[in-house]
């Protein structure tokens, strides 16, 4: 009997054994993602592949640290001061004020990895397209041309803040690949050839279709844009170049200055006449456009009603608030000054620090340092729209690229070469539409040709102790003229480098500190990780 | 033919299962087969206190005739045959048998089975004595257990093994004990051990603490490397509750009621000191009240647990049924933790043991929620109002992080709900004495629930606009385990060798779910009716899910071989394969080897009478650890974000990470050796352990150039770490009388850890160091800092040594000098100090006199150090303005200046975390024999948890997170710790 039933178990026991011996696969099943060889995409996805070229421009505008803190917050109109609530963060908003940045610093190791993933996006994008990965049956040399514009212009921005970068145009490296370096010129090369090589394949209408994407118009900006700064890239300067470029957008018709200034930067600014190139946000579907957190005081929160409370962080520094001219809409409709309220009317009362408790909380004209400033200090920026309930961001898109710019450059072309009176009818007719009175609008070619209105110099407790005596800003006139009409809409930078400022002069707490600041270091990561990097000069 | 053969089997099964089912209808009755033979009487006894032994099982070897002693310890067996041997078994005895001679009566003395050697000890698909054991495995039995109010099943063992690292960081009821085995291995890892609730999978609370017989831990490599990539944190191994023998159906309640409190409090400035301060002329806001506002939201919480457990059996069938409801209340408001553990085994042996079942179901329940207001608690201002005159809120929106914690109390709702079903079952068949086959298979479902709610009243509305929020998520999870086994052991004159072999299942599938909504039309639905928020609408809201799947499949074999119980030789491997790998990469081997040689038994040791036992041993094993994710490996693409195209936003799709199709196993070889001995019969024993474990090919975040690669990052296998230590353990019974007994026991580690590299051939580490752990709004800085050539949890910041006039701090610089700290640079920062303690003690009593018991455990760790979240962020008078402050905001640093700088990291903050606890004392009283008339057995116990700490420590509770990158950080939010005292009280019906 029990052999018996030994045996049927050992005949169970044998059977269950190879059942589950022979179950030795360890397949993967994926829920909640796509594995790439089993995605086979169809010409309607191709603006979901193309997509991340275009949406990693948020992340490059208005990430944290992002492009406009790395350019604004290391020019000399805005600042990011240590705060009673903060601010200091181990020193890194005070380093980019005193160019003291190292190839560590969060900031530009930021911009260079957000740069290249755009790049990244792009010749992702084109392998599949020339593969036929992503089959597209017609018009598939012009979504070609377009990538490879939007390529051209990360590599603009890597030629203009890290210089000597690494092209890369492939996809399929092989595993362990590291890129070579390229020098400023052979980027600016690059930037220049692309452009031309694709810009008649691009569409030369504007309108929804275009809008936040490149079209023929944004890639001459581009190339107005490198010419314009040809002389910092390559030492040759390029002025013709930068006119006929800008010719071609001006005479396109396409563009028209915005009546109102401020309409440019509203909350439903999307299709704005003067907008070129924009970079689009949304509250929900496009993140994340937070400066308006950055900037307004905690108690600010009341005053439009806000769903966050605000971090009451950066604000103007006053030397360059001082530079404006009182009758100059522009000056409130960038920056907000004054006794602050909340939306039903009551003042606000300071509350953060010791030394202004319970007093009005009244933006003054006024900071400390960039090492201690109190709640109440400097102005702050305004000039994108903030709409009553606001989120922690907004729907604002970022006019990158408009038709004032175009007009500035142009007339700058003229200004230095010779002809300052067409700079100045054009400068005019910009600054037609920030005042009451058209008289004051008026500027003549003689006065763009004098000195800067900004009184630079180092600041101690709010006050300049040490004037800056390293001389006059040729055009520096002009250069205000550029600060005012494109505060915080990420020019600064390029400007006063072209401009001979960024390195040389001093202002708030900051001091030159080495003309070869112009260019951020090659990010300590990046020169570990790939040998074939040296990193720029003086750093 | 084919059909005959089908009838043939048909026949024979039916013939089985009747054959079956008349026996166990035959078992259940208890209907034994009668012979002729005389009847024997006896008494059984416990040898060392000579008291008697009641239901002690006792049954003729071979028959199915037993019994059990009666109240007096005797019992009656009629018909036994001379030269018939008579088993005595009883739970915590050694079991004992005695041949039947001319005598008919009989006086047996049990030996308690805790005296050692022959101990079994549970070593991962199967047992082995312990005297045989070749690896570091150390067990604690029930009534060494902590007692009172313990949290999970690590809580009973906390202080008690010498290298495992039991931590109680947190006083929240919902919270489990943290456990490290000899030091951190890992970077990227998991650090959770194995545990297994009878051989399969489980967590600490998997069953209730008062359910569990021992808990077993396999230490060294050469011990776990039979559970191959689970096995790098160690295993754990809780054996239930069981039921030996033949007992009469018993019935068991146990019960304890237990009353907290905060066991320290941070001394925040109160009212009065507002008022005295602003006197002084300090620019502080007094609104005219008076309210301790941790008071207003905290109370001493009240807990009890009640544990009833039936059980019995007969020598072929036994069944075992516990339920265990534990109702805790947390130490804040509204906060607490509820759970119903149940269990039921059933037990059956067929054929003269030919067949053994087992089935069984573990059930959990757990019911919690937290709301934790206790850092605005800490911060509020004490002049200020809970409500104002018209029984509002007081709140003052217009202050950064600054929320009336009474009203986060009032005005929300929530719930957690968990449930856990475990199926188990197993059939083991011994055709042959020796040889077991053995297939265990169960399915363990997790399903959980959340929600949670706001109303209109809440901070979220009156400053944020939310109108009423709510959210809901849920979670479930699918385990199954199948697992085949076969042992065989024999006995070749002095050789005796067990050889295991075996094949282990294992799926595993996880999802989840979550939605928010807000702008509720009213308060009324709570989280109850999520559809009728506006935001959602909108596209304010939030909803996300997630699905994943993963196999480890294993194979496994063992050898056991001793020589005349002298040379002792264990060798094991385990193959294993894991879905989470790259094809190429799936699968690893996992190989140990440990030998013992008990020197006690050669014959030079033969005459020396104090040695009872002396044994050294020597082990190498590896195990692995997994990637806590699965799909690492493969090129994975998303949906993430939307693109503006033609007006239209539009999903676009791109790669989720950079792919590694190389991914492997992350590998620890461990080196253990040990040394057990046993002198003065029995009243000195103990064990030392020295180990060496390296672990290679650590799975890291490595840093990858870009371009060419999409993100900076790519998960590798990167990097050695070394973790060296000593442990050891040394148990003493100093008096040993028949009324009195006192067993003391010490148990020390220590251990050193260094991280040898970061690199591997494809990756060089860019930076030699990684920053690690994180201070926080607003000071915003890294604690920690990873370095080559250094052990993990050095704190990294600049160096405070003393304050100038305008109190601001003067730190040391790079070159040694004094600076201010306004010229603060990278360079200037250093180590400054280590989280991880390098020595742990524990030091355990057992008193017994007469029919009391006196349990004392005290524990401690040394040479390390804390920083103090609460002083960095609250001993600063400058946040005094907007928020509450320690008290000590307003002494003077360095005995010099008041501090007037803003909150830093620096090195003031970081104390010497050195601590010794009295930890648990319980004092009981048992009640033997027939005291009272229905009862068998009841003990009467009072404990106290966490009675006593005694440390140069400034903070709440030296005894802080240790896990992770970024030990020794004392956040400023952890949850109080708390003292605990029970009641409690055990009955045996």
């Amino acid at each position: 009997m029990k052999s018996k039933i030994l045996k049927y178990f050992f005949v169970a026991g044998l059977g269950l054994t190879m059942i589950f011996f022979s179950c030795t696969k360890l397949d993967e099943t994926v829920y909640t993602e796509l594995i790439a060889e089993q995605f086979n995409p169809t010409e309607s996805d191709v603006a979901s592949v193309m997509g991340p070229i275009y949406s990693n421009l948020r992340n490059v505008v208005s990430g944290w640290a992002g492009l406009y803190d790395v350019i604004e917050e290391s020019s000399d109109a805005i600042v990011t001061p240590v705060r009673p609530n903060g601010w200091d963060d181990g020193g890194m908003y005070r380093r980019m004020h005193k160019h003291t940045w190292t190839p560590e610093e969060y900031h530009t190791s930021a911009l260079w990895t957000r740069l290249y993933r755009g790049v990244t996006h792009a010749n992702r994008a084109l392998y599949m397209i020339e593969t036929g990965t992503l089959p597209i049956a017609t018009n598939k040399e012009n979504y070609i041309a377009e990538i490879k514009t939007a390529r051209a212009f990360y590599y603009y921005l890597l030629l203009d803040n890290f210089g000597n970068v690494p092209i890369v145009t492939q996809f399929d490296v092989e595993e362990g690949f590291l890129p070579a370096q390229n020098t400023r010129k052979q980027v600016y090369d690059f930037v220049e050839s692309e452009i031309k090589a694709n810009i008649e394949l691009l569409s030369d209408v504007n309108d929804a279709t275009t809008y936040g994407r490149f079209n023929k118009w944004a890639a001459y900006t581009i190339l107005a844009k490198i010419y314009l700064n040809a002389e910092v890239y390559t030492g040759t300067p390029q002025w013709a170049a930068c006119l006929d470029a800008c010719n071609k957008v001006i005479a396109s018709g396409k563009y028209q200055l915005e009546p109102v200034y401020s309409d440019l930067f509203k909350t439903n600014n999307e299709g704005s006449t003067e907008t070129i190139f924009a970079v689009p946000y949304d509250d929900i579907y496009g993140d994340w456009l937070h400066w308006h957190m950055k900037t307004l005081h905690p108690l600010n929160q009341s005053t439009y009603d806000l769903q966050e409370s605000p971090w009451g962080g950066s604000c103007a520094i006053p030397q360059f608030i001082n530079t404006y001219n009182s009758k100059d809409k522009r000056l409130a409709q960038t920056w907000i000054s004054g006794q602050q309220f909340s939306s039903g009317g009551d003042s606000l009362f300071c509350n953060m620090g010791a030394d202004k408790m319970g007093l009005p909380l009244n933006f003054i004209n006024f900071v400390q340092s960039a090492d201690y400033s109190a709640e109440d200090e400097g102005y702050r920026m305004g000039k994108y729209e903030i709409k009553m309930g606001a989120k922690g961001m907004l729907s604002n898109d970022v006019p990158f690229f408009r038709l004032a710019d175009v007009m500035m450059m142009k007339a700058e072309c003229l200004l230095r070469t010779g002809d300052a009176g067409g700079a100045a009818t054009i400068v005019s007719e910009i600054r037609a539409r920030s005042f009451d009175n058209p008289a004051d609008a008026n500027v003549t070619g003689t006065q763009l040709q004098g000195n800067s209105a900004y009184a630079y110099g180092f600041v101690e407790n709010g006050v300049i102790t040490q004037p800056d005596h390293s001389g006059s800003i040729q055009y520096g006139r002009f250069l205000d003229e550029l600060g005012w009409e494109f505060a915080a809409e990420l020019h600064r930078r390029s400007d006063l480098i072209r401009f001979g400022v960024y390195t040389t002069k001093t202002w708030l707490s900051h001091r030159p500190n080495g003309a070869y600041r112009s260019l951020f270091p090659i990010p300590q990561d990046q020169l570990n990780n790939n040998t074939n990097l040296k990193q720029n000069d003086g750093y | 033919m084919k059909k005959n053969n089908l009838q043939n089997h048909r026949q024979k099964w039916s013939r089985c299962l009747s054959i079956a089912l008349i026996t166990v209808f035959m078992l259940s009755c208890n209907l034994y087969a009668l012979a002729q033979a005389q009847k024997v009487t006896g008494k059984v006894t416990d040898a060392i206190t000579s008291e008697s032994l009641v239901g002690v099982s006792v049954y003729v070897k071979g028959t199915q005739n037993g019994t059990t002693t009666d109240i007096k310890g005797e019992f009656t067996l009629n018909d036994v045959n001379k030269g018939q041997i008579l088993v005595f078994s009883f739970i915590g005895m050694k079991t004992t048998e005695i041949v039947v001679d001319a005598r008919t009566t009989y006086e047996v003395a049990m030996q308690s089975e805790a005296t050692g050697l022959d101990e079994v000890v549970v070593i991962g698909y199967g047992t082995q004595r312990k005297g045989d054991v070749t690896s570091s495995i150390s067990t604690v039995k029930s009534d060494n257990f902590l007692k009172g109010q313990v949290k999970d099943a690590g809580q009973l063992i906390q202080g008690k093994v010498a290298g495992l690292s039991i931590t109680t960081p947190s006083g929240n009821p919902s919270d489990q004990t943290q456990i490290m085995l000899r030091g951190i291995t890992t970077l990227s890892g998991s650090t959770q051990p194995l545990i297994l609730i009878d051989g399969i999978e489980g967590t600490l609370t998997s069953v209730a603490p008062e359910d569990i017989e021992s808990i077993d831990v396999l230490k060294d490599g050469s011990a776990a490397a039979i559970y191959g990539t689970r096995g790098t944190n160690g295993v754990i191994l809780i054996s239930t509750k069981k039921v030996k023998g033949d007992m009469p159906a018993t019935l068991e309640y146990s019960t304890y009621i237990s009353m907290q409190a905060i066991a320290r409090q941070a001394d925040f400035l109160t009212a009065e000191d507002y008022r005295r301060l602003i006197t002084e002329g300090k620019p502080l806001n007094d609104y005219g009240a008076s309210t301790n506002w941790l008071d207003e939201v905290t109370r001493n919480p009240f807990s009890q647990m009640h544990n009833l457990s039936l059980k019995g059996g007969t020598l072929n069938s036994n069944y075992i049924a516990t339920a265990n409801y534990n109702v805790a209340q947390g130490l804040f408001e509204k906060s607490y933790d509820d759970r119903l553990n149940t269990r039921l085994e059933v037990n059956h042996g067929m054929f003269d043991g030919l067949i053994k079942l087992n089935a069984g179901i573990i059930g959990d329940y757990n019911k919690n929620f937290n709301i934790y207001p206790y850092r605005q608690a800490l911060i509020r201002n004490p002049t200020d109002a809970v409500q104002d005159e018209n029984g509002d809120w007081v709140e003052h929106p217009g202050v950064f992080q600054y929320e009336n914690p009474v009203a986060w109390n009032e005005e929300t709702l929530g719930e957690n709900t968990s449930q856990t079903l475990r199926i188990h079952g197993s059939i083991l068949v011994e055709p042959v004495q020796g040889l077991r086959f053995k297939i265990l298979g169960s399915t363990n479902r997790y399903n959980y629930m959340t929600g949670y709610s706001e109303t209109k009243k809440h901070i979220s509305n009156v400053r944020d606009g939310k109108n009423g929020f709510a959210s809901r998520s849920a979670a479930a999870a699918l385990d199954n385990l199948l697992e085949m086994t076969c042992e065989y052991n024999k006995t070749f004159g002095k050789s005796a060798f067990t050889v295991l072999g075996g094949y282990s299942y294992n799926d595993q599938i996880g999802e989840n779910f979550y939605e928010d909504n807000f702008d509720f039309p009213t308060d009324a639905f709570s989280y109850n009716n999520m559809g009728t928020g506006s935001a959602l609408l909108r596209g304010d809201a939030n909803m996300s899910s997630y699905k994943s799947s993963s196999t480890l499949i294993g194979f496994f074999g063992r050898v056991n071989y001793n020589y005349a119980e002298k040379y002792l030789l264990m060798a094991s491997v385990r193959q294993e394969g894991s879905s989470k790998f790259g094809e190429n990469n799936q699968w690893g081997t996992f190989p140990a080897l440990s030998a013992g040689w008990r020197i006690s038994k050669e014959s030079f040791l033969e005459g020396v009478k104090v040695i009872d036992d002396l044994k050294i041993r020597a082990g190498y094993g590896v195990t692995g650890t997994e990637p806590s994710s699965p799909y690492m490996s493969l090129t994975r693409l998303m949906y993430s974000g939307y693109v503006l195209v033609n007006g239209e936003w539009v999903p676009q799709i791109l790669p989720a990470s950079n792919p590694n199709p190389d991914l492997k196993w992350e590998k620890k070889q461990e080196m253990n050796f040990g040394l057990d001995f046993s002198i003065y019969k029995g009243r000195v024993t103990g064990n030392i352990d020295y180990y060496i474990r390296t672990t290679k090919d650590m799975l890291w975040e490595y840093q990858v150039p870009s371009p060419p690669n999409l993100y900076p990052t790519i998960i590798a296998n990167v990097g050695e770490m070394e973790n060296k230590g000593l442990e050891a353990m040394i148990s003493v019974i100093p008096v040993k009388t028949n009324d009195f007994q006192w067993t003391a026991s010490v148990s020390y580690s220590g251990n050193k850890n260094k991280l040898v590299s970061l690199s591997n051939d494809l990756y060089q580490a860019s930076n030699d160091w990684f920053e690690a752990g994180y201070t926080g709004d607003p000071i915003q800085q890294s604690t920690h800092r990873v370095q080559i050539g250094n052990p993990i949890g050095d704190f990294y910041g600049v160096k405070s040594i003393d304050i100038d006039e305008n109190g601001e701090w003067i730190i040391e610089g790079a070159d040694g000098q004094p600076k201010s700290i306004n010229d603060k640079v990278e360079e200037d920062k250093q180590v400054l100090g280590n989280g991880l303690p390098k020595h742990y003690l524990g030091f355990n009593n057992t008193f017994r006199y007469k029919n009391f018991d006196l349990n004392m455990t005290m524990r401690g760790a040394f040479g390390f150090q804390i920083l103090n979240f609460q002083r960095m962020f609250y001993e600063n008078p400058t946040i005094n303005i907007r928020y509450n402050v320690l008290s000590s905001a307003y002494d003077k640093v360095y005995g010099k200046e008041v501090l007037d700088y803003t909150q830093e990291y620096v090195s003031y903050y970081i104390e010497d975390g050195d601590y010794w606890k009295i930890d648990n004392v319980t004092l009981g009283y048992t009640l033997k024999d027939n005291t009272i008339s229905f009862l068998k057995n009841a003990r009467v116990y009072f404990s106290c948890l966490n009675m006593a700490t005694f440390t140069g420590y400034s903070g709440i509770d030296p005894e802080v997170n240790r896990m992770g990158l970024a030990p020794g950080n004392d956040e400023r939010d952890k949850y109080p710790t708390t003292r605990s005292f029970s009641l409690g009280v055990n009955l045996t019906f």
